[in-house]
C-alpha cells in the first residue's frame, strides 16, 4: 500500500502509529525466534553430522560383513536366510516442538535385534557370518531410525530458518518503512492541513475586518 | 531316496573314479593364482579346468558371478550324482546318507521361498539337485504352494517322518520356519548316523568321524548362541543335535550352562578340535566365525586323515565329496571377494586349504 493511496486524518495517524509499535514488536519476536532456531540448529547440525559418521561407518561394516558371507556361503545362502527372515520391525513417527514449529519424532517400537533364536532361520546350520552380516544390518537400521529423526529435524529447522529470516527482512526493509512512511505523510499532510486552516481563518478573518 | 541295503559296496570300483576326480581339484598354488585374477579371468580358467560344460550351458541365460556360482553348484551336483550312480550295495546307503544335506537345502530353499511368496522359477535357479532327490521330485515340491503340503510330500518322497505337531506349530506360529529347519538338521545327522552299520573297521571310523563332526556342529552352536546371550540348559538344548562323539547330553548342557564365550575354554580342553580353537578361545574378543572357519579347517584335515587310513572305504568317497563342496567354496570366496573388492589378505582368510 502506498503512502499516498491512505487517508490523512487523524485516526489513520494513530492506527499506523499503534499499527508501527505492533509491527516492532513482532519484529523483536521474529529475531529472537531466528536466532533461538540459528542456536538450536548448530547443535542438531553436530547431533546429524555425528549421525552421519555413524550411518557411514555402520554401513561400511554392514556392507563388509555381507560381502564376506556372499563369498563364505555364497549368494544364494544369504538370500535365503533373508528370505527366511520373520522379524517385522516398526517405527512410531510422532511430533515434538521447537520454538512453535513441529518436528518429527521418530521411535522404533522396540529393540531392532532380533536374536538368532527367533530370526525365522534355523539355528544349527545358519553360519556365523550370515548371523553377523545380519547382525549388522539391524544395528544399521538402528542408526538410521535415529538418523532419519535429526536428518528432518535439521532439514525443517534450516526451511524454518529461512522462512522466520524472510519474515524479519520483510518487516524490517518492507513494512516497517513503508508504515514509518506513511506516518510521515500523514503527519506532513495534517500539518499542512492545519496550515492551510490556519490561513484560511486568517484570509476569513481580513474578509470580515475588511467588510466591517 | 534313501535305502538300505545289505550288500557290501562296491568300493574298489567307485574309489578309483573319485580317486581320479580327486586329482582334478583345484590346488592351493591354484587358489593362489586365482586371487591374483579379474572376475572375467576367472570365469575363463574356470571353463578350463573342468567347469567347461555347466559354465557353456549357463554363458546363454547369466554371466559375471552369478554364472560362476551356479556353474559351480551345478557341476558339484552332477559330480556327486555321478557318485551316488557309481556306487552300490551299502556303500550307496552311506553315500546317499551324506548327500541328504542336499535334499534338506533343497527343501529349505523350497520352504523359505515359498514363505516368502517367490515364483517357482526364481527358487529353482537357487537349488542343488545334488542329493538323492531328483529334479522332478523337487519339480514336484516347487509345485506345491504351502509349506504343511511341501513338508507332507517330501517326509513321503524321502521317508521322513516329520511330526505333526511340528508343522502344526509352525501354522500356529507367525510363521517363522526355524523349528522346521533344525528339526531337519537333526534328522540329517540320525539318517546318516542310522545309515552306517558299524561292522568293519572303516565303517566304525566314518561313524566315529559323522559323530566327531556332529560335536563341531553342536559345539558352533552353542557358541553362536552363547554370542547372543542365549545360554542355559532350558534355551540351548533345544539345538543340540544327538549322537556326538565327546559332547554327549551331559557336556551340552554343561558348556550351555557357562555364561560366557570365554568361559568356554577351560570346558573343551579335553576335546580332539580344542587345539585348532584354543587361540581363537582366549583371544580379548572371541570371533564366532574365526571359531567356525577353524572347525571347518580342522574337520576338513581329519577328513584327510581318515581317508589316508582307510583307502580301499568309504572313507576317500567322503573325503572327496568334502573337498570337492570346500572347493566350491573356495571359488566363490574368491570370486565373490574380487567381485566385492575384498582385500586379498581377506580372502586369502577366508579359504579353507
Amino acid at each position: 500500500m502506498s503512502a499516498h493511496e491512505i487517508t490523512p486524518n487523524r485516526s489513520v495517524l494513530l492506527d499506523l502509529k499503534r499499527r508501527i509499535k505492533l509491527t516492532k514488536g513482532g519484529h523483536k519476536i521474529l529475531k529472537m525466534k531466528r536466532d533461538g532456531l540459528i542456536i538450536e540448529f548448530f547443535e542438531t547440525l553436530e547431533k546429524a553430522r555425528q549421525m552421519r559418521a555413524g550411518v557411514s561407518s555402520d554401513y561400511a561394516a554392514a556392507i563388509g560383513k555381507i560381502a564376506i558371507a556372499r563369498a563364505v556361503e555364497g549368494d544364494i545362502s544369504v538370500k535365503s536366510a533373508a528370505y527366511a527372515l520373520q522379524a517385522d520391525h516398526q517405527v512410531i513417527v510422532g511430533s515434538k516442538n521447537i520454538m512453535g514449529m513441529k518436528v518429527p519424532k521418530v521411535e522404533a517400537t522396540g529393540s531392532m535385534h532380533t536374536d538368532i533364536a527367533h530370526k525365522g532361520y534355523g539355528v544349527i546350520s545358519t553360519s556365523a557370518y550370515i548371523e553377523e552380516a545380519s547382525v549388522a544390518f539391524e544395528k544399521l537400521l538402528e542408526t538410521l531410525i535415529r538418523a532419519a529423526e535429526v536428518e528432518t529435524t535439521m532439514k525443517k529447522l534450516l526451511d524454518e530458518i529461512e522462512r522466520t529470516k524472510r519474515r524479519v527482512n520483510a518487516l524490517e526493509f518492507k513494512i516497517i518503512p513503508d508504515l514509518r512512511e506513511a506516518e510521515r505523510f500523514v503527519k506532513f499532510s495534517l500539518e499542512e492541513m492545519e496550515r492551510e486552516n490556519t490561513t484560511r481563518l486568517k484570509h476569513q478573518k481580513k474578509k470580515g475586518e475588511a467588510a466591517e | 531316496m534313501f535305502r538300505r541295503n545289505t550288500r557290501r559296496g562296491n568300493y574298489a570300483y567307485t574309489v578309483t573314479r573319485v580317486k581320479a576326480k580327486k586329482s582334478q581339484l583345484i590346488k592351493e598354488e591354484e587358489y593362489n593364482k586365482m586371487l591374483l585374477m579379474s572376475l572375467p579371468e576367472i570365469s575363463r580358467y574356470m571353463s578350463e579346468s573342468g567347469y567347461q560344460k555347466e559354465m557353456s550351458e549357463l554363458a546363454g541365460r547369466m554371466s559375471g558371478i552369478d554364472l560362476v556360482e551356479y556353474a559351480s553348484y551345478l557341476n558339484m551336483s552332477r559330480v556327486f550324482t555321478s557318485i551316488l550312480k557309481a556306487s552300490e550295495g551299502e556303500l550307496y546307503t552311506m553315500v546317499s546318507a551324506y548327500l541328504e544335506k542336499w535334499n534338506i537345502w533343497n527343501v529349505k530353499m523350497i520352504l523359505r521361498g515359498k514363505s516368502f511368496g517367490l515364483d517357482e522359477k526364481n527358487i529353482k535357479e537357487d537349488l542343488v539337485p545334488a542329493g538323492s532327490l531328483k529334479e522332478a521330485q523337487l519339480d514336484k515340491l516347487l509345485s506345491l504352494s504351502t509349506v504343511e503340503e511341501i513338508l507332507t510330500e517330501y517326509s513321503r518322497m524321502d521317508s521322513v517322518n516329520i511330526p505333526s505337531d511340528l508343522i502344526a506349530g509352525y501354522m500356529g506360529t507367525s510363521g517363522g520356519l526355524s523349528v522346521i529347519e533344525d528339526f531337519l538338521d537333526k534328522f540329517k545327522y540320525a539318517r546318516l548316523l542310522q545309515a552306517i552299520v558299524p561292522d568293519s573297521r572303516p565303517t566304525l571310523m566314518f561313524q566315529d568321524y559323522i559323530r566327531h563332526e556332529i560335536d563341531l556342529v553342536n559345539f558352533s552352536t552353542i557358541m553362536k548362541l552363547k554370542a547372543e546371550g542365549i545360554h542355559g540348559e532350558a534355551n540351548v538344548m533345544e539345538y543340540i543335535i544327538p549322537g556326538g562323539k565327546q559332547i554327549d547330553r551331559r557336556t551340552a548342557a554343561q558348556l550351555a550352562n557357562i555364561e560366557s564365550v570365554s568361559g568356554v575354554s577351560s570346558e573343551i580342553s579335553q576335546m580332539d578340535f580344542y587345539e585348532a580353537v584354543k587361540p581363537l578361545l582366549d583371544a580379548p574378543v572371541v570371533s564366532i566365525r574365526a571359531v567356525e572357519s577353524a572347525l571347518k579347517r580342522y574337520d576338513m584335515e581329519r577328513a584327510k586323515k581318515f581317508s589316508h587310513m582307510n583307502p580301499l572305504s568309504v572313507a576317500p568317497v567322503m573325503d572327496f565329496m568334502i573337498h570337492k563342496e570346500n572347493e566350491i567354496s573356495n571359488i566363490l570366496a574368491i570370486a565373490r571377494g574380487i567381485q566385492s573388492g575384498l582385500d586379498t589378505e581377506v580372502i586369502k582368510g577366508l579359504l579353507v586349504i
